[in-house]
């Protein structure tokens, strides 16, 4: 058996096409009544486009045969009804299938696009942030768009028409080989080699560049994006000529592949009309040796040449859509690793919650990340109980984060255990637990929505007034009250509209709409000036009332840091977490 | 200087490639004559078996020629592929670059009220978009009138009634598409800015992946992907219920047309058509018209599956048109008069009844005439949100003056900058840091680290200077980068020195190493500004400027 790729790994080893393919041909097995419908429509526009031009051959031959002998004043008599009224049904039926084949094809694939994201984003949404911050941002946006986009044409382009054109080809062949078997022979024989040619080959031809190509754009988007982001930085240090250079090498590896993709390509379109040419040829060959053997008529042998010319729009697309089948791999290739199966660490069972509240001991608690030369914290212990208010104070780099992480259970320890009101931290439920513990990261994180829109993830059903009140909270109130849309104020990209400080408030002030027992707040104040951050502090205060207080500050103590009241006690963290936190100790007041 | 609108934009660029588009057009037309040989060739064949009943053997010749033309028709399509091809990737090539010249153009505060994953979506996929419409459309719509053109006038010479059945149906085809086509396009323009909008939202989700798990709010966000995409969905079928109908009327038309030309030819031969030239038709003539009618509409119809790309090339276009038609600030475009130099030599920069007003904030500073000094150290203070960073960014020239306002400096003014959100590229350390001096050596990158006090990380890294960085950071804390950014501070030989909060989020004893740091650029000469609210700064300050409400007063120092 060949195991599915892991998570952990970032890059995996080649594995084959088929195990590559396999879950997404799953998911479109899911919907396969729609998927049939939409190659039978496709094969009927195949065939009509053949029997139109096939008909029309042979009703002109023996119409132009029959003409002759009655200019030679012969009795000949042709139905001219059956042939003509089927002329005018498959030139009708050529527009109508082919019309609802593509809208009906396109809405299953937009329909299954949709689904896929959604699965994607939740399963992004279950990994710890270890996981995700192994990747670029720019990455995962790439996933949900491009690398789905391009999943649809695993049916559209890759499955149905082949599979359409092999069945066309058989029913050509046979076809012909019930009035002349040998040209049955070499139609199929021609037929089948450029199949296989334009099926596989092309695939092989273009496989790595095309496999590789969305790495090259996601590669060029990353450093324009990057570019955008540090302008202020580049600029005043005129680096932006020397990254321009970068982007123009990145967009240079990319054009080489494409340029060579598009080689492949059109090689394999002009050898397409070259083997229906080919083909043609050769069965008016052989239809007119047995026309010649008078096996067949003069309509007959006509016919089946004009037949198999038709066969053009059957192979057409397929070179372009396998030269491009790396491209799809590729993009499934990405997803599995994301679509591993979850780490079990959301836990389900209603293990008992006791209502009292903020009750938090660490015991001997360490991370220590894969590769990583340092532990990111190492043997950390404490006891809070429920309305304690402690401060932890370290350096930057001396695993602040980490903690903070650790208690918003967004990470697992690798050592050690953590225990909320006597429960331990991994065996709550996911609601409960959140209900419960309230964290400030460090990094202010604003969605690029508006000021209510970024205070109602904290409590999707507070009204106006609610909101207002925790902006007065973080006297922010009077700003937004001049801003002229109030509320609805976007805050831009990561909160880039408005200033750091105020960012920070906001963030601030989404805690303030929330009820939980232990409080974990990461620098709240940084950025904010020294008298705001005063002014918070006493709102910050009355509304911490009983709860626990878990305090992350570089400098507990020092004179320019601003501190709660209340805190008791102090936790140090050592450099970098290389060693063990010192015991707490009674703040100085 | 008019705007530039997605057609102006599209014409442009055809033509600088117009050499290779208009070579790659003629390829298209001889393949296509090469067709019509093999259509005569194959009704020749017939009509010589059928009805001269000529020997098979007598025909070989024909079938060998036939055979003949085969390579030289795949040749010249291939080449007309590769020509369009290497076109499409010249223009896209040459837009990208004055796309990303104009944004760096357009400058940094510019720039922080847009998304930055929606405008690298525009210099990246929108540019792409444009591919279709140079490989494919662009010689596809001169075929579409030659070979027709051409087809019709053979059809003419062997019956003009059946050149008359097809010329009826063709006006119709292009009145048909342009109506159709009209409403595409306008769909196709909504559809982009749905798919941009789609990523803004997706990237910024992910982004916020962590508070979105301490809300416990992550099954609302995936609802919201999900009606995010399932909107982008209805809109998609709505363009496309309205781009398919233009190919079905075409293709409804070519068959109706085949189907008559099939018909007539048919009756004539059987001699039921006393009219016109059907009595003359011969089963040659009869043949060649029926092999002739489906090519006829058949460059129509690659034009009409080729449709969407012009489609999606021209709603890219718009977007691209609109973004090259913002103007820079007058600081920064590379066309506007130099700053005018200080009226005084001891000022290294001189500000004149200056303000800044942003759209949505109204005047957010000044207007104010400061001066900055050379050797100078300003510390500025106020409230957060009262226009500190302003401030900056007008000294900086990322911003200009509104109206009257002058900002006067030095022709080639350097400066480095620091601000709260450091920037990493994806690289290494030393990458990180080279952005600052590329020439550094080894040894002043050390330097530097060991200024920001960053020595001590350093020295703890095993691959050292050669540890990558991933974007945002990754593996870096805050601090951290703000010291990488302040050790490019170091790097750097500008005189000038622009900080933005550089002590937000340091510990205290890296602050006061940073401050010694700050004294001895201070003493080589160095002019600094710093936004800060930190008390410990302030007291390096030799003037200070305390903004109240976008006003700003120089508080006096000792």
């Amino acid at each position: 058996m060949i195991e599915r790729p892991s998570p952990k790994r970032t890059r995996q080893p080649p594995t084959s096409l088929w195990w590559t393919l396999r879950p997404w041909l799953g998911m479109l097995a899911r919907r396969r009544r729609r998927l049939w419908l939409g190659t039978l429509l496709m094969a009927l526009t195949l065939f009509s486009a053949l029997g139109l031009l096939a008909v029309s051959g042979w009703f002109i031959t023996a119409t132009g045969l029959t003409g002759l002998l009655l200019a030679a004043g012969a009795s000949a008599s042709l139905d001219v009804y059956v042939p003509g009224g089927a002329i005018r049904l498959f030139a009708v039926t050529r527009t109508a299938s082919r019309y609802l084949e593509r809208l009906h094809n396109h809405d299953t694939v937009l329909r299954l696009l949709a689904d896929l994201r959604t699965r994607l984003f939740a399963r992004l949404a279950t990994l710890d942030g270890r996981a995700r911050g192994g990747h670029r941002a720019s990455d995962w946006l790439n996933r949900l768009t491009a690398d789905i986009d391009t999943l649809d044409s695993l049916y559209l382009r890759l499955l149905a028409p082949p599979a359409v054109a092999l069945l066309a080809g058989a029913v050509l062949s046979s076809v012909v080989a019930l009035f002349v078997p040998l040209a049955g022979g070499v139609l199929a024989t021609i037929l089948l080699a450029g199949w296989l040619w334009f099926t596989l080959g092309q695939a092989r031809l273009g496989m790595a560049d095309s496999r590789r190509h969305v790495d090259e754009l996601e590669a060029l988007r990353g450093r324009v994006m990057e570019t955008l982001q540090g302008l202020a930085e580049l600029d005043a240090y005129r680096a932006l000529g020397h990254q321009q250079q970068t982007l123009e090498r990145l967009e240079d590896r990319l054009y080489r592949s494409q340029r060579r993709l598009g080689r492949w390509v059109a090689l394999g379109n002009a050898l397409q009309a070259w083997l229906v040419s080919v083909a043609t040829l050769a069965t008016l060959w052989l239809t007119a040796g047995a026309f010649a053997a008078e096996r067949i008529s003069g309509a007959i042998m006509v016919m089946l040449p004009m037949a198999v010319m038709a066969m053009s729009e059957a192979l057409g697309a397929l070179p372009a859509a396998f030269t491009w089948l790396g491209a799809t791999r590729g993009a499934a290739e990405r997803l599995n690793e994301v679509d591993a199966p979850p780490a079990a660490n959301t836990a389900t069972t209603a293990a008992p919650h006791p209502e009292s509240a903020g009750r938090l001991t660490l015991d001997a608690v360490g991370v220590h990340y894969p590769g990583a030369f340092q532990a990111a914290l190492d043997d950390v212990s404490l006891a809070l109980a429920p309305g304690e208010r402690l401060a932890v104070e370290g350096a930057s780099g001396s695993g602040k984060s980490t903690l903070t992480a650790l208690l918003g259970r967004q990470l697992a320890p690798t050592r050690g255990q953590i225990r909320l009101d006597g429960i331990a931290l991994d065996a709550w439920p996911d609601d409960a637990l959140r209900r419960r513990v309230a964290v400030l990261t460090q990094q202010t994180e604003l969605l690029d929505d508006s000021l209510a829109a970024n205070l109602r993830l904290a409590d999707p059903e507070a009204d106006e007034s609610r909101l207002w009140q925790a902006l007065a909270q973080v006297s922010l109130a009077d700003w937004a009250q001049l801003l002229p849309r109030g509320l609805a104020t976007r805050v831009g990209e990561g909160g880039r509209q408005i200033s750091g400080g105020q960012a920070r408030r906001v963030a601030l002030a989404r805690l303030f709409l929330r009820d939980p027992a232990l409080v974990v707040l990461d620098e709240p104040f940084a950025g904010v000036d020294r008298a705001t951050a005063q002014a918070l502090c006493t709102a910050l205060d009355t509304w911490l009332g009983t709860r626990t207080l878990v305090y992350l500050v570089h400098e507990a103590s020092g004179e320019s840091t601003v501190v709660p009241p209340g805190i008791t006690r102090t936790l140090t963290l050592t450099d970098a977490g290389a060693t063990a936190a010192s015991e707490a100790t009674p703040l100085r007041q | 200087m008019p705007a530039l609108t997605a057609r102006h934009l599209l014409n442009g660029l055809a033509a600088t490639q117009r050499r290779r588009l208009q070579l790659a057009a003629a390829c298209g037309v001889l393949a296509g004559s090469l067709t019509l040989v093999q259509a005569g060739l194959l009704a020749w064949i017939t009509s010589a078996l059928l009805v001269d009943r000529l020997p098979l053997a007598r025909t070989t010749p024909f079938f060998a020629v036939w055979l003949a033309i085969l390579p030289l028709r795949g040749i010249l399509s291939y080449a007309q592929e590769v020509l369009a091809q290497q076109a499409s990737l010249a223009v896209r090539r040459q837009l990208r670059r004055r796309l990303t010249e104009h944004l760096m153009r357009l400058g940094p505060v510019w720039l922080a009220g847009r998304h930055s994953a929606s405008l690298s979506h525009q210099v990246v996929e929108q540019v792409e978009a444009l591919d279709g419409y140079f490989a494919r459309f662009y010689v596809q719509q001169i075929l579409a009138v030659l070979l027709p053109l051409m087809i019709l006038g053979v059809t003419l010479y062997l019956d003009w009634l059946a050149a008359l059945f097809l010329l009826l149906a063709a006006p119709l085809i292009p009145l048909f598409m342009a109506l159709v086509g009209m409403g595409a396009e306008r769909l196709n323009q909504a559809q982009f800015a749905a798919v941009s909008r789609l990523s803004g939202h997706f990237i910024d989700r992910v982004r916020s992946l962590n508070t979105l798990q301490l809300f416990g709010q992550t099954r609302r966000a995936t609802a919201s992907v999900h009606d995010a995409a399932d909107g982008y969905r209805q809109r998609s079928m709505r363009t496309l219920r309205l781009a398919f109908m233009s190919s079905a009327v075409l293709e409804f038309f070519a068959s109706v047309s085949i189907a008559v030309v099939a018909i007539y030819v048919g009756f004539g031969l059987l001699g039921y058509i006393g009219y016109g030239p059907a009595d003359e038709l011969t089963l040659f003539s009869g043949l060649l018209i029926l092999l002739l009618a489906p090519e006829f509409f058949q460059p129509l119809r690659s034009l009409a599956q080729h449709y969407h790309d012009r489609a999606r090339a021209l709603g890219a276009a718009e977007h691209l048109a609109e973004l090259l038609n913002q103007t820079p600030p007058a600081t920064r475009d590379a066309a506007a008069t130099p700053a005018p130099a200080p009226a005084s030599a001891r000022s290294l920069i001189e500000l004149d009844a200056a303000s800044v007003s942003h759209d949505a904030r109204g005047v957010v500073l000044g207007p104010i005439s400061p001066c900055l000094y050379r050797g100078d150290t300003v510390v500025v203070t106020g409230a957060s949100g009262s226009g500190k960073s302003t401030l900056l960014q007008l000294l900086a020239g990322f911003v200009a003056p509104d109206g009257q306002g002058e900002r006067r400096c030095p022709a080639d003014l350097r400066f480095a900058w620091m601000d709260q959100r450091p920037l990493l590229i994806h690289g290494t350390l030393a990458d990180n840091l080279r952005l600052a001096a590329p020439g550094a050596s080894d040894a002043d990158l050390r330097q530097a680290l060991d200024n920001a006090y960053l020595g001590e990380l350093l020295a703890r890294l095993p691959e050292g200077l050669d540890t990558s960085i991933g974007e945002q950071g990754a593996g870096l804390s805050g601090g951290q980068a703000q010291r990488l950014a302040l050790a490019r501070v170091f790097l750097s030989a500008a005189p000038l020195v622009l900080l933005d909060e550089p002590t937000a989020s340091l510990d205290a004893h890296s602050e006061n190493a940073i401050m010694a740091a700050f004294a001895q650029l201070q003493r080589t000469g160095h002019t600094l500004v710093i936004a800060t609210h930190h008390p410990a700064l302030i007291g390096l300050a030799t003037r200070r400027w305390h903004i109240v409400q976008g006003q700003l007063e120089e508080v006096e120092h000792d």
